[in-house]
């Protein structure tokens, strides 16, 4: 049996492994949709990485809910983990991970279920990946014990590089946009 | 009543609106799946014009290739695709039919964007996932009936084939590409029109039905904007036949022959037609909307500056579109275009650079003028 300190700490550790995972499964999302023309083997990678790492941080994602409610140091419910801000400690907080495990758990089963669904739903739900990474992130950022300055530093690193990914997505799809508006304004109907 | 399908097959009736596809097997899968029928007579082809011709002269014998592939259901709603404000638009109307309103342009007579305007969509096309005989959805994931579309002039030799019989429609033409089949002859001839041809004629017996080709001649257009530019010595050796034609790239496809005039110059023309197919990109496909006008332009830039740095930077953005890119077959086209008025224009393109073509349209033209 886990003691109390130790459950404690496997919480905070499979927490920070799940964000720098999922971040690293947005940013290889990212790159896929933000490329013209995704070819060649790095495509496939990216692609391969996106799907299993996100599959294979369910697991640590798992544990680090489960340590953080049987730890008992702390009163958090089952429940809290879907309904956001019911928690006795710290609603706020612990209400933001809820809301990226309810949006995760959409985008998984959507996911599964694309080649059954129409594409523009799945793609309209893949959209909220990124609410769910940001409020994975306000989660983990805002959680950070001071005294445990590492466990921030890599929550900010993964804040950084995922957003700087965000906006080279913005950039680029900026010149597809803008052909698209120029041509969908001629006549076709 | 022998079974239509059974017909068509021993006929060997294929599409005359550039695909070739067997019609037995599509108005097969149409009745199957009780497939709404879009009549395509929109001439969507640069030059094209045997689908008014075929309107105007044949309206009975197209309406009874309609009862036919529909099975005289009932309530079978077909409707019948024309450019807006055009006379066939008008024809159709007169006779009481249902037409499809169709914007004016290249690729919305494509038979995906008819399929989308019918559902209310814009006249762009479609990615087929699957054919839409069997219903589908777009890329949006809005559900699409099942749709068969077929050209006016497969319309009226599905009559033709009913009432006359396979043997009669295997009268005409090759074993391979059998059937009589129009062809518009455009462009600097006497009697531009819409002629009764069939596949195995020499090029220049099917010209000569318009008036021959004039000794001065020294460029044609077969397919259009989608097709592919001749030499006169090239025509005048060639047969009009899928065999034939495949020699310089091309095909018979929606049957339409351009004869350039030669006080034009070329090079200017097939400029024109590049950047006219780039500016008609759907905006859909990134090869196409971006691919295209770059194509436009290392064109230009070629045929403005021929050195080996232009010719390497034209040849490699041709080679770019190898293996068929974007959703459908508008990119192809251009570049099949590009790639024989390239190969075709040699001499003509190296005269236009050092400014030294004095044809209409032709750079040291543009400054006398």
């Amino acid at each position: 049996m886990l003691t109390g300190s130790a459950l404690w700490y496997l919480s905070r550790a499979t927490g920070v492994v799940s964000i720098v995972l999922l971040t690293i499964v947005v940013v290889m999302g990212v790159i896929t949709a933000g490329r013209r023309r995704p070819q060649g083997s790095s495509a496939t990678v990216a692609m391969g990485v996106h799907r299993w790492l996100s599959l294979g941080m369910l697991v640590f994602l798992a544990a680090h809910i489960v340590t953080a409610i049987i730890d008992g140091y702390v009163s958090i419910s089952w429940w809290a983990i879907l309904v956001p801000f019911i928690s006795d400690y710290e609603p706020l907080l612990v209400g933001f991970g809820a809301i990226g495990i309810d949006l995760l758990i959409v985008v998984v089963l959507t996911s599964y279920l694309r080649h059954r669904i129409p594409e523009r739903l799945w793609r309209g739900v893949h959209w909220a990946s990124y609410g769910m990474w940001v409020v994975a992130i306000v989660h983990g950022f805002m959680f950070g014990t001071t005294d445990q300055p590492v466990l921030r530093l890599v929550t900010l690193a993964c804040g950084v590089i995922g957003g700087l990914f965000a906006s080279w997505r913005v950039a680029v799809s900026f010149g597809d946009r803008e052909r698209r508006s120029q041509i969908s304004v001629q006549e076709w109907s | 009543m022998t079974d239509i399908v059974e017909l068509l097959q021993t006929a060997g009736l294929t599409g005359r609106g550039g695909a070739a596809f067997s019609s037995a097997i599509k108005v097969k899968a149409a009745r199957e799946n009780k497939a709404r029928l879009i009549v395509n007579a929109c001439d969507g082809e640069v030059g094209a014009a045997k689908d008014a011709w075929v309107v105007e002269h044949h309206l009975p014998e197209l309406l009874e290739g309609v009862e036919l592939v529909t099975g005289g259901r009932r309530n079978a709603k077909t409707l019948f695709a024309a450019h807006r404000d055009s006379k066939t638009a008008r024809r159709f109307a007169d006779a009481g039919l249902r037409v499809l309103e169709t914007p004016e342009r290249y690729v919305s007579s494509e038979e995906t964007s008819l399929i989308s305007l019918a559902h209310g969509g814009q006249a762009r096309p479609m990615a087929k996932r699957a054919p839409f005989v069997f219903g589908g959805r777009d890329s949006q994931g809005k559900r699409i009936r099942p749709t068969v579309v077929l050209n006016a002039e497969t319309l009226l030799r599905v009559s033709q084939i009913n009432r006359y019989g396979a043997d009669w429609f295997r009268s005409f033409g090759t074993t391979a590409e059998p059937g009589p089949r129009l062809v518009a002859v455009g462009g600097h001839v006497e009697r531009r029109g819409v002629y009764e041809a069939e596949a195995g004629l020499r090029l220049t017996s099917v010209l000569a039905m318009a008036g021959g080709l004039a000794p001065d001649i020294e460029y044609v257009g077969v397919g259009g904007m989608g097709g592919v530019l001749l030499t006169a010595e090239e025509v005048r050796s060639a047969t009009w036949d899928g065999p034939g034609m495949k020699r310089f790239g091309g095909s018979m496809g929606p049957g339409l022959i351009t004869v350039w005039n030669p006080r034009d110059c070329p090079v200017e023309v097939a400029t024109r037609m590049i950047a006219f197919g780039a500016g008609e990109s759907a905006g859909q496909c990134g090869p196409c909307m971006f691919g295209l006008p770059a194509l436009s332009r290392d064109w230009i830039a070629f045929s403005e500056n021929s050195n080996r740095e232009t010719h390497w930077h034209l040849v490699r953005r041709l080679g770019q579109f190898s293996g068929g890119r974007g959703a459908c077959g508008h990119p192809e086209g251009v570049v099949r275009f590009a790639q024989s008025a390239l190969r075709v224009l040699g001499a003509e393109l190296a005269k236009h650079a050092d400014n030294s073509c004095t044809k209409a349209g032709g750079r040291s033209y543009a400054k006398l003028a």
